[in-house]
C-alpha cells in the first residue's frame, strides 16, 4: 500500500473523539508511568491491558503504544529532578540532567529532553511511515520456515544484546517455551504439563506473568530499601532551550534519532540499550568529553532522543513480522492476539485501519506529549512528592486487579504471586528478565512454525537449510551465537554466572 | 548456596519437564508431537542448570532485618488477600490488605493508613469498576 494514502486513512481512523481521548489518556498514563519511579511502561501496559479488551481494537493499542511512548517523556523528569530514573531509558539522563538541575538549569535540562524527545519521535514515526510497509512486502513471501528461522534470529539477537550471563539468559529463553507449553496443545489439543488442573487447562495467564514479574518483583525490590528522596525545590523555569543549548543539543538529537531507531529495530535493543549507546556514542565523539557527568547538554540530547525513536523502532517488527524484540513489545503483540489480531506481513493489508491507525495516533502522540510535558512538568514534579511507602499498596492494587480482571480466576492471582517473588530472587542472582517474556510470546508461533515447516518437508528439517531465505537466518543466528562463545569469560558465559 | 540451589532446582525442573515431555510423544505420522519441543527446553534447561552449577555461584545481597519483614510482608498480604478475594470481596481484602501493608511495610500512623486505605480502594473500585466497567469479586454484602 501506498504509505502516503495508507497514513491519511490512518488520520481518518483516529480522528475521532473516542481515539483522541484514548490517546491522551494513554500520554497521560504514560507520562505518569515514567515519571514515578517503581511503576515502568511495562508493568503499566499489563495492569491496563484488560481494559482494552472492552475496547475496539484501534482504541486499545492507540492507548497502549501511548503508554509506551508516553513513559519516555516521563522517565526524563524524575532522573533531571530527583537523580531517580523514572524508567530504565531514563538512566543515563541522571548523569548530566540531574547536574544541569543542581546548576539551576531543571527547566533548560526537562526542555531540551522533551523537545529531543519530540523531534526523535516524529522522525522515528515518519521513518516507520515509509519503512514498515518495505518490510511488510518482503515478509509476505515468508512461509512457515522462514517465520520459524526470523523466530529463532529474534531471540539470538535478544540473548546478544542482554546484559549479564548469556547462558542465564538461554535459560529464561527454555524456561519461557517451557511455561508457555502448559495448556492445550494447539495443534491436536493434546493437554500438557497440566497435572489435571482445570486452571493449568487454559495455560499460564501472559498478564499475570508480566504483572508478577515487572510489577510484583518491582515493588518488592524497591521495599526492601525504602528511602526518602529529595525533590529539588526550587521553582522550574526557563524550559525553552536558548540558542547555545540548541547548538550543542541539535547534532546529538539527530544521532540519538538514527542510532535509536536502528536498536528498537534489533530485537534485544530497545529503548534502554538506544539511550545508553546514544550517551557512549556523545561522549566519544565530543571533543570535551571531561564535560560529561557534569551537566553537558549532550548528554541529555542524545539519549532522550534515543530512547523516543526506538519505541518507534522496535514497534515495526511487531507489526510488520509478529516479531517482538523487547518485552514491552511482546506485550503488544499478546495484546493484538488476545484481541484476534495477528501481526505479521499479513497484517497491513489484512487490517489497514489498525496498522495505519497506530502509525497515525503516534503523530499525534508525540504532540500531546510534548504539550503535557513542557507546561504540566510542575504539576508532574508534584507528583515526585507522594512518598514510595504510600504508593507501593496502591500499585499492589492495581496489580491484584490487572490479574484478577482478564479470566475473573483467583487462580492467576496465585500465579501473578508465584512469579512476582520468582522475579524478584531471579534479579537478585542476575538474571534478565526480558528474554523468559519474548520467549514465553513467541513459543506458541515458534513451535507452530517448526512443526508446519517439518510437515511440508518431504527431508524432515533439512528444509531448514534448502530455503536459502532461511538458510541465511539461520546462518546469521549461528554468526551471532559464535561471536557470543567467543566473547570473554565464556562458553556462554556473559561475564559472570 | 542459594544460587547452587536453584541451579540444582533447574536440573530437576529439566529433567522432569523431559520426562513428562517423553511421555507426551516426540513424533507421529502426521509429523512432530506434542512432547518434541517441550523436550526440547526441558534439555536446555538441564543442560544450563548443571553448566551453571560447575560454575562459582554469586553471593547476592539478600535483605535481613526490616527489609527482610517489609518484603516478606508483602507477599504474604498478597497472598492472604488472593485467599479471601473469593469469599471477602475485592473492597474489603483490599482494603485490609492495604491497611496492613502501611502500617507495617509501609510505617504509616493509623490515621492516615485508615483514610489511605479506604480512599485508594474506593478509588480502584470507582475507576476499574464503574468507568471502565470491569467486574471485580463482591462479598456476601453485595460489595
Amino acid at each position: 500500500m501506498d504509505p502516503i494514502g495508507g497514513l491519511l486513512g490512518g488520520f481518518a481512523v483516529i480522528l475521532t473523539a473516542q481515539n483522541l481521548y484514548l490517546c491522551l489518556i494513554g500520554s497521560v498514563i504514560g507520562t505518569l508511568v515514567g515519571v514515578l519511579p517503581g511503576l515502568g511502561p511495562l508493568a503499566a501496559l499489563a495492569l491496563l491491558l484488560p481494559v482494552t479488551f472492552t475496547l475496539p481494537p484501534v482504541g486499545g493499542m492507540v492507548m497502549l503504544c501511548s503508554i509506551f511512548y508516553g513513559a519516555m517523556y516521563g522517565g526524563s523528569t524524575t532522573s533531571v529532578l530527583l537523580n531517580i530514573p523514572g524508567e530504565a531509558a531514563s538512566v543515563v539522563t541522571c548523569l548530566d540532567g540531574h547536574q544541569m538541575a543542581r546548576q539551576g538549569r531543571a527547566g533548560a535540562a526537562l526542555g531540551i529532553a522533551a523537545m529531543g524527545s519530540f523531534i526523535a519521535g516524529t522522525i522515528g514515526v515518519i521513518v516507520m511511515t515509509f519503512f514498515a510497509p518495505l518490510i511488510a512486502a518482503v515478509a509476505i513471501r515468508f512461509g512457515p520456515p522462514e517465520n520459524f528461522a526470523l523466530m529463532v534470529l529474534g531471540l539470538v539477537c535478544t540473548l546478544f544484546m542482554i546484559t549479564g550471563s548469556t547462558l542465564k539468559g538461554v535459560l529464561m529463553v527454555a524456561l519461557g517455551f517451557l511455561f508457555a507449553a502448559v495448556g492445550l496443545d494447539v495443534v491436536n489439543g493434546k493437554e500438557r504439563f497440566t497435572f489435571g488442573s482445570v486452571n493449568l487447562g487454559a495455560g499460564i495467564d501472559l498478564l499475570s506473568v508480566v504483572i508478577g514479574l515487572f510489577g510484583l518483583s518491582e515493588v518488592l525490590a524497591n521495599v526492601e530499601s525504602l528511602t526518602k528522596s529529595s525533590v529539588l525545590a526550587e521553582r522550574i523555569r526557563g524550559l525553552w532551550p536558548t540558542l547555545a543549548d540548541w547548538k550543542a543539543a541539535w547534532r546529538p538529537m539527530l544521532r540519538g534519532s538514527g542510532l535509536g531507531f536502528l536498536l528498537g529495530l534489533v530485537p534485544g535493543g530497545g529503548p534502554v540499550t538506544a539511550s545508553f549507546m546514544s550517551y557512549m556514542l556523545e561522549k566519544r565523539i565530543s571533543s570535551h568529553p571531561e564535560r560529561f557527568g557534569k551537566g553537558a547538554v549532550e548528554g541529555v540530547a542524545g539519549p532522550e532522543s534515543a530512547n523516543n525513536a526506538a519505541v518507534a523502532g522496535s514497534i515495526i517488527p511487531v507489526l510488520s513480522l509478529g516479531i517482538p524484540g523487547n518485552p514491552v513489545t511482546a506485550l503488544l503483540l499478546g495484546a493484538l492476539i488476545i484481541q484476534g489480531v495477528q501481526p505479521g506481513p499479513l497484517f497491513m493489508t489484512q487490517r489497514p485501519e489498525l496498522f495505519w491507525g497506530i502509525v497515525a495516533s503516534m503523530y499525534i502522540g508525540n504532540v500531546l506529549l510534548l504539550v503535557l510535558n513542557l507546561p504540566l512538568v510542575g504539576l508532574w514534579a508534584q507528583l515526585l512528592r507522594v512518598p514510595y511507602r504510600v504508593l507501593f499498596p496502591v500499585v499492589l492494587l492495581l496489580c491484584v486487579v490487572g490479574s484478577y480482571s482478564a479470566n475473573k480466576n483467583v487462580f492467576d492471582l496465585w500465579v501473578m504471586l508465584a512469579f512476582g517473588a520468582g522475579g524478584y530472587l531471579l534479579r537478585k542472582l542476575e538474571y534478565d528478565l526480558a528474554p523468559f517474556v519474548i520467549a514465553f510470546v513467541l513459543a506458541p508461533l515458534l513451535e507452530q512454525s517448526l512443526r508446519q515447516a517439518l510437515v511440508m518437508s518431504p527431508d524432515g528439517a533439512m528444509i531448514l537449510l534448502q530455503r536459502p531465505v532461511t538458510a541465511l537466518l539461520l546462518a546469521a543466528s549461528a554468526v551471532l551465537v559464535a561471536l557470543m562463545l567467543r566473547r570473554k569469560n565464556s562458553p556462554l558465559g556473559g561475564g559472570s554466572p | 548456596m542459594l544460587e547452587r540451589a536453584l541451579n540444582a532446582f533447574w536440573i530437576l525442573l529439566g529433567a522432569g519437564a523431559a520426562w513428562h515431555a517423553w511421555t507426551l510423544g516426540l513424533t507421529g505420522a502426521s509429523g512432530p508431537e506434542s512432547g518434541l519441543f517441550p523436550l526440547l527446553a526441558a534439555f536446555i534447561v538441564m543442560g544450563a542448570g548443571l553448566v551453571l552449577l560447575s560454575k562459582a555461584p554469586l553471593n547476592p545481597r539478600l535483605p535481613r532485618g526490616a527489609a527482610l519483614r517489609r518484603v516478606a510482608g508483602v507477599v504474604i498480604g498478597l497472598a492472604v488477600m488472593a485467599a479471601a478475594l473469593p469469599y471477602a470481596g475485592f473492597a474489603v481484602s483490599g482494603a485490609v490488605t492495604m491497611l496492613v501493608l502501611l502500617r507495617t511495610a509501609g510505617s504509616s500512623g493509623w490515621v492516615e493508613s485508615v483514610m489511605l486505605s479506604l480512599a485508594s480502594v474506593a478509588t480502584v473500585i470507582w475507576i476499574f469498576g464503574h468507568l471502565l466497567g470491569m467486574i471485580l469479586p463482591r462479598g456476601p454484602w453485595g460489595w
